[in-house]
């Protein structure tokens, strides 16, 4: 089999508000061709980051090659125009053209003499064949990003863009619509790169992640290893030092309690309202862990869990602990407690966290 | 000689109304998403005959088609025709007056759209002219019709720039607005007050069919 490409793009922009305003794209990103998940708060410079994919920006500086093809490259003066790139879009809103049902939004791009059965086969392909004759205004939100998912996959495009397609969905359409991206992914091999700023949604659906900020790819990779180190920018994007991916294990409502497995470790946390078996991301910043030396039965935190130190580092006058648990936690205490513990590598330690330390992220 | 001048007037009106709906709606477009050196002088050079008074307009188109202008001059020599005191120069004279409520009104339509509904179109492979006719024109279809019916009125209505260029020669050059002007100051005041109504009713008419577009959901 030829090795399947995703995206590679290293590009720098500079857009001027009408307000004079400035904001400066610097990105860099390469992926596989499977779903990538692209987080950040919102003014991170995501949108601006796909229209420069799609050819409706240009780039000041660098390279843009999709599914293997170069599509722009400043150097070369190269600049393919948006029908030429094959990169399909959804956006957050569907955006269907109004005046046309759902079948000529369908077969919108496609040519030839079958377009239109060819188009209903798509729309069935997306649990939508009925849909067929409606006009956008006459349906709801989750089958108008059906058929906008119709639209852009007909069209046979060599990569995916996504722009929070789900954001203004509720939750039964995200998780339905959700596992059907998963399986079209699978089936036209191609790269989706997916715009999401919930984390709950991130982690079901990428196997990628790269992370955001100002106008920056802070860090990119597979999800779990950036969830488990996350860099200082991405930390800030995050919201937490610390993310989990947590299994709900079981509910203690009457206790006010949650237990979750963060990966190999159990924790309790404050209550969560999703059933036992569900993925959560769970945030914790470092300041909130405390360290003590000995297992203290007598207190408050309902977490109190053994771990080996696995690096110290000192950051100016605080230091920061890697604590394997097995979950990797990390600490940040001050350095005159560190000095007072004498934390090494390769010591135990207990972990002392309050239930509603870990505040779910989304 | 209430016929004629009603015969003359669609005409015209019709005539200059197609003119400007196409190059209305191309300026319209070209000030909407393009971006360029000196647009909004093009802005205020289309919109200048709403401004200044109609028989400056006149004045100049004057300038323009006559025999020694820049137009009216290599015309004459090439085919022998002048266009000044014509048919030809009321549709010009009717077209350049309602341009600029048909340019503004594109203009309106085309900014208020979507500029990713564009994007998409071109995602799926259409070029700009594919977009432009098949996802811009639909959407907008209500503002463009209702600078088409703008435009009709202002067209049926214009008087000032049309006798500069075209004279007022029944039968040929006279419209009905410059029939009631005749009929008004050579006591005719009966034959007034027919062209006068004819003309409200017309106009009522337009105005009452833009109030339809508003509520037009195709």
């Amino acid at each position: 089999m030829e090795t399947l490409k995703g995206f590679d793009v290293e590009i720098e922009l500079e857009l001027v508000s009408p307000d004079s305003t400035r904001f400066r794209l610097e990105a860099r990103l390469r992926t596989s061709c499977g779903i990538t998940v692209l987080f950040g708060p919102s003014g991170a410079g995501k949108s601006t980051l796909l229209l420069a994919m799609l050819g409706s920006l240009r780039p000041a500086r660098g390279r843009i090659g999709i599914a293997g093809r170069t599509v722009f490259d400043a150097a070369a003066g190269m600049d393919l125009p948006v029908r030429e790139r094959r990169v399909g879009i959804v956006f957050q809103d569907a955006l269907l053209f109004p005046h046309l049902d759902a079948l000529g939004n369908v077969a919108f791009g496609l040519r030839g003499k079958d377009r239109r059965d060819r188009a209903e086969g798509m729309l069935r392909r997306m649990e939508a064949g009925a849909l067929a004759r409606r006009r956008p205004s006459e349906l709801s939100g989750g089958e108008r990003q059906r058929v906008a998912f119709a639209r852009a996959l007909a069209a046979r495009p060599a990569a995916l863009l996504l722009d929070e397609p789900f954001s203004a969905l509720d939750a039964p359409s995200r998780q339905g619509l959700g596992s059907l991206l998963i399986e079209l992914q699978a089936e036209m091999e191609i790269p989706f790169l997916h715009v999401t700023h919930d984390l709950g949604e991130a982690l079901r659906l990428g196997r990628e992640i790269a992370i955001m900020d100002a106008g920056r790819i802070v860090q990119s990779g597979p999800v779990d290893s950036i969830f488990s180190a996350p860099s200082p920018a991405a930390t800030r994007s995050l919201g937490s030092e610390n993310v989990f991916t947590a299994t709900i294990v079981r509910h203690f409502p009457q206790e006010g309690f949650s237990e979750v497995d963060l990966g190999g470790t159990r924790a309790e946390t404050g209550l969560l309202d999703l059933p036992p078996g569900s993925r959560v991301p769970l945030g914790l910043r470092a300041e909130d862990v405390l360290l003590a030396l000995e297992e203290i039965r007598t207190t408050s935190a309902r977490n109190v869990i053994r771990g080996t130190v696995e690096q110290v580092d000192r950051r100016g006058p605080t230091v920061e602990a890697r604590v394997l648990t097995p979950a990797l936690f990390r600490v940040i205490v001050t350095a005159a407690a560190a000095r007072e513990l004498r934390l090494s590598a390769g010591q135990q330690v207990f972990l002392l966290i309050k239930a509603h330390a870990f505040h779910r992220l989304t | 000689m209430i016929l004629p001048a009603l015969r003359l007037s669609l005409l015209v009106s019709l005539q200059a109304t197609l003119l400007v709906a196409l190059a209305g709606t191309g300026a319209g477009w070209l000030l909407a998403r393009r971006q360029f050196r000196g647009r909004e002088v093009l802005d205020a050079l289309f919109n200048l005959p709403l401004v200044l008074p109609p028989t400056v307009t006149g004045y100049y188109l004057l300038l323009l088609i006559g025999r020694r202008g820049p137009i009216g001059g290599p015309l004459l020599r090439l085919t022998g025709l002048s266009l000044t005191f014509t048919l030809a120069a009321c549709v010009l004279a009717a077209s350049v007056m309602a341009f600029p409520l048909m340019a503004r009104s594109a203009r309106v339509a085309f900014e208020e759209l979507d500029r990713r509904h564009e994007i998409a179109a071109a995602t799926l492979g259409h070029g700009p002219a594919s977009a432009f006719f098949r996802v811009a024109v639909p959407l907008a279809r209500r503002g463009l019709a209702a600078g088409v019916v703008l435009s009709f009125a202002r067209a049926l209505g214009e008087f000032g720039a049309t006798l500069m260029v075209a004279g007022n020669i029944p039968g040929r050059t006279q419209t009905l607005p410059l029939a009631v002007y005749e009929a008004v100051f050579s006591g005719q005041d009966a034959r007034a007050a027919v062209l006068a109504l004819l003309l409200t009713a017309v106009s009522v008419a337009a105005m009452l069919a833009v109030g339809s577009l508003g509520r037009w959901k195709p």
